[in-house]
């Protein structure tokens, strides 16, 4: 399980399931073996992974009511694409819109209506109800961007922050207004301080706090400890 | 001490009164001073807009009433903190807060009946840690210390399932799950950060591997697609399978445990039920976990003889597989049923198992190893809960103590039993980190 994401408006939890082609919605309390209580899930939604691994990243826009789902290319979305389904759809339902070929993981900005996505080595912004083949407004990327493939990133609307991984395993802040080849603004050196590499991010604006998973799969942490979850104050972005 | 809510509302007048004393001079241009207008209760500071340095272009933009605000922002970038574009602050600063768990993890185990060895794999620390058959860790001592341990950057022990131990010459065999992709050997002795003396690339998700003896073939479990991978024993390199068990009428669905029993000539998997063909929208569906029972030698879409299934079987999450030779008895590590559970060999449909091992006395934590020791008649069961390995006599039924434990944490420690912590979310209502596996 590595799509993930939690809805504070609504108090819920979304979550892939990447080997029966569904997206499943929990209470935010949920625990043990509690049934979710939506799942998206057959052949009208366009859902489709791959043999090695896909629907491994989900996000989730509490404001406009969104969960948005990266696809690899196939299937009925030949490209791949980001789909974009009603927050409170269950069963068998079609996505409201698809921005097509386009791919990785995804962020929304409810405040300046942009849609964020980090392709690898770049971030893409569009219009948040981009849909069809709609090009970005614009495109962090090149060798000052130093932009990095990241699981899951962030984008803090209210300071207009994409917040999301750089090229030396450092954790980094764009605007959303950046385009090109554009330094981010702010950087933590995450492995050099830690010695990992984060693949997933999380915010808490209260305590101005960012939160990391990693894992060893990229670099090995000096500490032999694979796991971890990594909290560092931040707030400066806040 | 203040809760935390009143700390909340105090910082968050605090920032009120900072971000009113701004206020004039970003919309009273002709004021000479700041003036303090007013106090009032300021929502969540998430919600609300913190001040900006004068000067800022952030200001500028206010300022201007030429056009919408969004072309302004185009023009002059930056909505905070007064950085400019092509300028990169950085904050070299210490985390605040870790979560780690520095004891192994235990997800298999396996003995070496001929030296007395045990073998656990810890997919914490991507380590292969050896103790002797017979330790013991007594009770109040902090952990048993291994006699060796494999692991380092060369062994290419990463996110390993299965640990299998050769009967006849002790080599080490270790199923890589992630991103590995491989099934890496080491001789008996191996110890260190040392290279693999074989390394067989396989398919993505392997998950849990036994071997025929008799015929030098290697069974390999995947998830997903869900298949039995049958290779040479020596296979190395990339080398294919010589049978591929897979297909919808296969009713395999997220393989995992796997066993063979030579005598009867049948393969035993365990099926956690979640399914999909990759290839088809709309093929995704839940079913519930099950046992799937072949001939030793299916190939190809073959149907399962018989099936294991349903609510009576308890089972829920089955992890490894271990068969009795003497007796037709499967042996299930059930994770999330906390259990090991006792099958015959010949069972079908919705039964309920034979013997359930569980219970607060087991020291069974989400187990999800299991071995056979033929031998000395004993069952062991690795604990992902506890960083702990529980033996017990082969007959051992319900709430049954171990005979011995391999304990590698303090006494009553709650393993974190992270997997692979990829993802990360923050649940803001109830201030807890949600760390998926």
């Amino acid at each position: 399980m590595h799509g993930f994401g939690y809805d504070p408006i609504h108090d819920e939890i979304v979550v892939t399931s990447p080997l029966t082609q569904g997206i499943l919605i929990f209470r935010g309390g949920a625990k043990g073996e509690e049934p979710p209580i939506r799942v998206i899930q057959g052949p009208k939604t366009q859902i489709l992974g791959s043999a090695y691994g896909a629907l491994d990243r989900v996000s989730v826009d509490p404001v406009n009511n969104e969960i948005l789902l990266p696809i690899v290319p196939g299937g009925t979305v030949k490209e791949g694409g980001i789909l974009v389904f009603d927050r409170q759809a269950n069963g068998d339902v079609p996505p409201k819109r698809v921005l097509v070929g386009v791919r990785g993981s995804v962020a929304v900005d409810s405040v300046h209506n942009l849609l964020v996505v980090n392709t690898g080595s770049s971030m893409q912004i569009f219009d948040r109800t981009a849909s069809g083949n709609a090009k970005p407004k614009a495109i962090i990327q090149g060798p000052k961007a130093g932009v990095a493939n990241i699981s899951s990133f962030q984008v803090y609307g209210t300071r207009g922050w994409i917040i999301g991984g750089g090229s030396d395993g450092s954790i980094c802040a764009w605007s959303v207004m950046d385009s090109g080849d554009v330094a981010p603004r702010w950087k933590i050196p995450v492995q050099k301080i830690t010695g990992y590499v984060a693949s997933g991010i999380a915010l808490d604006p209260v305590h101005k706090e960012i939160i990391l998973s990693a894992a060893g799969q990229r670099v090995r942490p000096p500490s032999g400890i694979m796991n971890t979850v990594i909290t560092f104050s931040w707030p400066e972005i806040f | 001490m203040l809760t935390k809510t009143a700390r909340a509302l105090g910082i968050g007048i605090v920032w009120g009164i900072v971000w009113l004393s701004f206020l004039p001079m970003v919309r009273d241009t002709t004021s000479s001073s700041a003036r303090l207008v007013s106090i009032q209760e300021l929502p969540e500071l998430a919600e609300m807009c913190p001040p900006e340095l004068p000067g800022s272009i952030s200001n500028h933009v206010a300022d201007q009433q030429n056009g919408n605000l969004f072309s302004a922002f185009q023009q002059a970038p930056v909505l905070a903190a007064g950085q400019d574009a092509g300028n990169t602050t950085e904050l070299a600063r210490s985390p605040v807060r870790s979560i780690l768990d520095k004891d192994p993890i235990y997800s298999s185990v396996s003995v070496d009946m001929r030296f007395n060895e045990v073998f656990l794999q810890d997919s914490n620390t991507w380590s292969i840690r050896v103790f002797n058959r017979l330790d013991n860790t007594p009770a109040g001592a902090a952990r048993t210390e291994p006699k060796r341990v494999i692991g380092g950057p060369k062994t290419d022990v990463q996110f390993n399932s299965c640990v299998w131990i050769d009967p006849v010459n002790g080599d080490i065999y270790s199923v890589e799950n992630d991103i590995g992709d491989s099934i890496v050997v080491f001789s008996h002795d191996a110890e260190g950060d040392l290279a693999p003396k074989r390394h067989l690339k396989i398919t993505h998700r392997g998950y849990a591997m036994t071997v025929d003896e008799e015929k030098q073939e290697l069974f390999l479990s995947v998830q997903y697609p869900p298949q039995v991978a049958v290779y040479r024993k020596e296979a190395e390199g990339n080398e294919k399978p010589i049978r591929l068990l897979q297909g919808e009428s296969t009713r395999l669905a997220d393989a995992h445990g796997i066993a063979i029993d030579t005598r009867n000539k049948l393969l035993f998997v365990n099926n956690w039920g979640n399914i999909s063909d990759y290839q088809v929208v709309g093929t995704g569906r839940f079913e519930s976990p099950s046992i799937t029972i072949y001939p030793i030698d299916a190939n190809g879409d073959t149907p399962p003889m018989r099936v294991i299934q349903g609510p009576k079987t308890q089972l829920n999450w089955p992890a490894a597989m271990a068969l009795d030779p003497a007796t037709g008895d499967l042996y299930v590590a059930n994770d999330v049923g906390q259990s090991i559970l006792v099958f015959r060999g010949t069972d079908q449909g919705d039964v309920a198992p034979r013997r359930v091992i569980k219970g607060s006395k087991t020291g069974l934590s989400y187990p999800t190893g299991v071995f056979i020791d033929t031998t000395n008649k004993e069952l062991w069961a690795a604990n992902l809960g506890n960083s702990s390995a529980t033996v017990y006599p082969l007959t051992a039924s319900g709430d049954a103590s171990p005979l011995r434990v391999i304990r590698s944490a303090p006494e009553g420690k709650i393993s974190l039993r992270f997997g692979k912590t990829q993802a990360v979310a923050y649940d803001s209502k109830r201030q807890e980190i949600l760390v998926p596996n």
